[in-house]
């Protein structure tokens, strides 16, 4: 088992038990809840997955770290954070890209930006944003964001890079 | 569907199938993690109601309502149809604009609800070094609003349609 799993299986007791004490069927809505979810998305999870191992094929590794590798400079961090920010989709289809093109070598600084900048500057998000609470919201807080993505990438380097 | 294509061009059929084969073993070797990520997801939403949160968060601009609404954006489920409605609802029971960027940026970058997924795909390390990274973010980014732009409130408001 690997530790990714056994730490997932920790919480995952904890709620449990603590879903089960509560005997107010809680436990059997939320297995059930999570269950059902699991299988809304299967199909999705299928094609990403396929989708990937596809691109683990097709892209041609030396091109891609001199684009967006650990050596690829600020060039490298901007484009992640672009990349980021055009990711289209939820957690189901893009982490597991991501995923994959961590494992074809872009470092830790690009992949955290990557992440950062797709779950908090998205496009696709700031419509639902705009449409919700306004184009003022928006710029503010895009304005504030904008800078943090590579900030974040950068002081995760520092602190977790070998 | 297209990279299958493109596989099949450059290797012929051997490829086109390595490509999807690939993708699916990656698929079962994840399975017991995703399982996992997707029972934890189902009880937390069901130990969390909406309306707790909404009661939480109230009236409030201080440091102390910051805080709470970066706990609330950790803890809420559901995608931007969900969260988006909730940051509405704040803003129209008076919340400060601070709480409800704290709100937005804590969901978008610590979602509990997520991280389970996360870990599963992109493995302890990374979730945990983008975790530390960005521990500050959603409360600076709340203050840093609320600062510099806090006034701007009630335009906002006023500029709400649904």
């Amino acid at each position: 088992m690997s530790v990714a799993t056994f730490s997932l299986l920790i919480p995952t007791l904890i709620l449990f038990i603590y879903a089960w004490r509560r005997h107010d069927g809680s436990l059997r809505r939320g297995l059930m809840q999570g269950w059902h979810t699991l299988l809304g998305v299967l199909p999705l999870l299928v094609m990403a997955f396929i989708t990937i191992g596809y691109v683990r094929l097709l892209l041609p590794q030396e091109g891609l770290q001199n684009w967006i590798g650990p050596d690829s400079g600020w060039g490298g961090l901007f484009l992640a954070e672009g990349m980021g920010a055009l990711m289209p989709g939820g957690p189901y289809v893009v982490l597991p890209l991501i995923s994959t093109l961590h494992e074809l070598g872009i470092g830790l600084a690009h992949t955290v930006i990557l992440v950062t900048s797709w779950s908090s500057l998205s496009l696709l998000n700031a419509l639902f944003e705009i449409r919700f609470i306004g184009w003022r919201f928006t710029a503010i807080r895009w304005t504030l964001m904008l800078p943090v993505p590579l900030v974040v990438g950068l002081l995760a380097q520092a602190l977790f890079g070998e | 569907m297209l990279l299958a294509g493109a596989a099949w061009q450059r290797g012929g059929w051997e490829l086109a199938l390595a490509g999807a084969v690939g993708g699916l073993q990656s698929l079962f070797l994840m399975a017991p993690l995703l399982l996992c990520a997707f029972f934890i997801a189902g009880l937390i939403q069901n130990l969390l109601t909406q309306e707790r949160v909404t009661r939480w968060l109230g009236k409030g601009s201080g440091w102390q309502s910051i805080l709470l609404a970066c706990v609330s954006g950790v803890l809420i489920p559901g995608g931007p149809y969900i969260y988006y409605p909730i940051a509405l609802t704040l803003l129209r029971a008076g919340a400060s604009l601070g709480v409800v960027v704290a709100f937005v940026s804590a969901k978008n970058l610590w979602p509990i609800m997520r991280l389970p997924l996360e870990f599963a795909l992109l493995g302890p390390r990374l979730t945990v070094a983008r975790l530390v990274a960005t521990l500050l973010v959603p409360p600076l980014l709340g203050f840093l609003s609320q600062a510099l732009a806090g006034r701007q409130v009630e335009h906002i408001r006023q500029g709400i349609k649904l």
